[in-house]
């Protein structure tokens, strides 16, 4: 189990409107707000949450470029110099042969850099478990924390009295 | 705003713009000097075919939101009904180039020709499909298609009137008539493409084509509702159509053209390996004589709409969704183009030349002579290639068609956009006939909340 050393209060809501108004009402409070857990991707949460646009995709961009840049010339080195072949009368440097390998390899370079990089920037792996604040997060409730440190516990629970959380606890992880 | 007219300074341009491709049309008519016309009739199919086409894919498209049970493009579905309805015209436009083929005013298909296909075996055998007969077959396809656009638009007008949440049955009754509209456009437009332009390279044929082609007209017809919903939008109407659904449209923009590359390429790379004579004289022609459309065509239509339209961010502004409408639009505009016109040309000098150089290359006939030439460049080898040069050049020598024919010309132009602002006329009457949102469709409320 990875440890992050938070001493977190949570509250659960029934619904994902419930915690889209929450949310709001958090920002309007100038509440801190640590993370937002909830069974399924809510449409419109990133952008109350704040949270800046991926960078992922350009990643991938540069991983693809970088599959056909090696299909393409490994390929011209492969058949016009290391060991040059003729197929079917066709010259030896032929772009229309190479067109589908070149597009196969930006296909896996950009796919295996992506997944690649995703798992390292948030520290997944094999055999890593992350602690879950409350077991049914992964099933129909919607979670939204609050780290101690930045917000008074005082203050986080009458917010989610306030906001009508069906259940507020606190953990360490 | 919940119905629109056209104002009357739009309605004086188009009527302008319809003038400017009348006149062209009358000046490709009367400087051919070859007495066949061909510069005319071939812009003539070429802008019939394009327009008619988007009008299909329009319907085409709907029928599969509505099938599918979609709701996102509710809002802006009378959009795709009024294009549709093109088809209209499209039937119209046809029935013409079929009158044409019937009576003899031109002489675009080279199986058409009675002479030609006496002393041609190849002709002979497609003769069971490529006759006047299923040339005829095809308008009464455009019929069926504006059958259905005819009747989908009135299920879909009187269900503002009668229909409602309570009330899903003519939502349900559409949904039938979709269903049933997908198959039958599936394959009549394969077989319509088949007649219409395949068949311009009459020896020539393609699997590949009917799905090349239509991947075409798809990406023009998304392009073209971009270009419309924006317009609209700026003069006031459809404000309810976000970022979100112009986000879905530029993704449709993105990825149909990348369906489209896939397309030509398979076509291409199949034919380009196989080598064989009778398929590779279509990319030889296009590619020895038309360099410029060869490559051009493959900048505009995907280099073009692939990196600009990549990121995330370029499908949700107005500027760059724009440009790459207006260029994509052009570029499958000039795709067409060099389906038709080298054929089309081909067809003309060897009918031009029929009577006076019959035999020329010794026994075998023109055609013959020209495809072992074609073989010999594919062939590579060097002696080959030139004999090739030549047997084009024996062909093109001294022509009246380069013209408009190797290069759009200000009459392609002038002409294509005639035929636009005729789309565009017939488009507006109809979107002036009814609401501009169907108010009463039961997907109605999904597509005002659509989200990305």
């Amino acid at each position: 189990m990875r440890k992050f050393n938070k001493d977190l209060i949570f509250g659960l809501y029934d619904d994902e409107t419930d915690l889209m108004a929450a949310v709001k009402s958090a920002k309007k409070d100038h509440l801190e707000i640590y993370d937002v857990y909830s069974p399924f991707p809510v449409h419109g949460l990133d952008p109350i949450l704040g949270l800046s646009e991926s960078r992922l995709h350009i990643a991938g961009f540069i991983y693809g470029a970088l599959g056909a840049l090696t299909a393409f010339l490994g390929m011209t080195w492969i058949f016009t110099m290391d060991w040059p072949i003729i197929f079917g009368g066709k010259p030896y440097w032929s772009v229309p042969a190479f067109i589908p390998i070149t597009f196969e390899l930006t296909v896996l370079f950009a796919a295996i850099g992506m997944t690649v990089t995703f798992y390292v920037i948030n520290g997944q792996g094999p055999g890593v478990t992350n602690p879950v604040l409350h077991d049914r997060i992964t099933d129909d409730k919607f979670c939204l924390a609050f780290d101690t440190h930045h917000v008074e516990v005082n203050d986080a629970e009458a917010f989610f009295e306030k906001t009508g959380a069906s259940l507020v606890d606190r953990k360490n992880i | 705003m919940t119905t629109y007219t056209i104002p009357s300074r739009q309605r004086n341009l188009l009527v302008a713009g319809m003038i400017i491709g009348i006149l062209c049309l009358a000046l490709s008519w009367f400087s051919d000097t070859d007495g066949q016309h061909t510069r005319f009739w071939s812009n003539f199919l070429h802008n019939s075919v394009f327009f008619t086409g988007i009008a299909l894919m329009a319907l085409f498209f709907y029928s599969v939101c509505n099938t599918a049970w979609a709701g996102w493009h509710v809002q802006f579905k009378r959009v795709w009904e009024a294009m549709g309805l093109f088809l209209g015209a499209g039937l119209i436009l046809m029935a013409i180039m079929a009158l044409g083929l019937i009576f003899g005013w031109h002489h675009l298909y080279h199986w058409a020709d009675s002479a030609s296909v006496e002393s041609d075996s190849i002709l002979q055998h497609k003769s069971s499909f490529l006759n006047p007969t299923w040339y005829i077959i095809s308008i009464v396809i455009i019929g069926v298609w504006y059958f259905f656009a005819r009747k989908l638009r009135s299920f879909s007008v009187t269900e503002d009137e009668q229909g409602g949440l309570k009330d899903f049955k003519l939502h349900i009754k559409s949904r039938w008539w979709t269903a049933g509209f997908l198959p039958i456009a599936g394959f009549s437009s394969a077989l319509v493409i088949w007649q219409w332009v395949m068949s311009i390279d009459a020896h020539w044929y393609s699997t590949l084509f009917a799905w090349y082609s239509g991947a075409s007209l798809f990406v023009s017809m998304i392009a073209m509702t971009i270009l419309i919903l924006i317009y609209m939008k700026s003069n006031g109407y459809y404000q309810n159509v976000s970022m979100e659904h112009f986000h879905d449209l530029g993704k449709f923009l993105f990825a149909f053209s990348i369906f489209w590359t896939y397309l030509w390429f398979s076509q291409y790379m199949l034919i380009w390996y196989s080598n064989n004579g009778e398929e590779t004289v279509y990319f030889n022609t296009r590619h020895d004589q038309y360099p410029v459309l060869f490559y051009a065509n493959l900048a505009i239509n995907f280099l073009v709409p692939f990196f600009i339209l990549m990121r995330n961010d370029t499908k949700r502004k107005y500027g760059s969704l724009i440009i790459t409408s207006l260029l994509v639009i052009f570029g499958h505009w000039l795709d067409f183009f060099l389906m038709i016109k080298p054929g089309a040309a081909h067809t003309a000098h060897e009918l031009a030349g029929h009577g006076e150089h019959h035999g020329h290359g010794g026994a075998m006939p023109d055609e013959h002579a020209a495809e072992a030439g074609h073989h010999g460049v594919e062939a590579a080898g060097s002696h080959g290639a030139d004999a090739g040069h030549a047997a084009e050049a024996a062909l093109h020598g001294g022509s009246s068609f380069e013209a408009g024919f190797t290069i759009p010309g200000f009459i392609e132009l002038g002409t294509m956009i005639g035929f636009l602002c005729l789309f565009l006329y017939v488009f507006y009457t109809y979107m002036g006939r009814a609401n501009l949102v169907a108010k009463n469709d039961p997907y109605l409320s999904e597509s005002l909340h659509h989200h990305v």
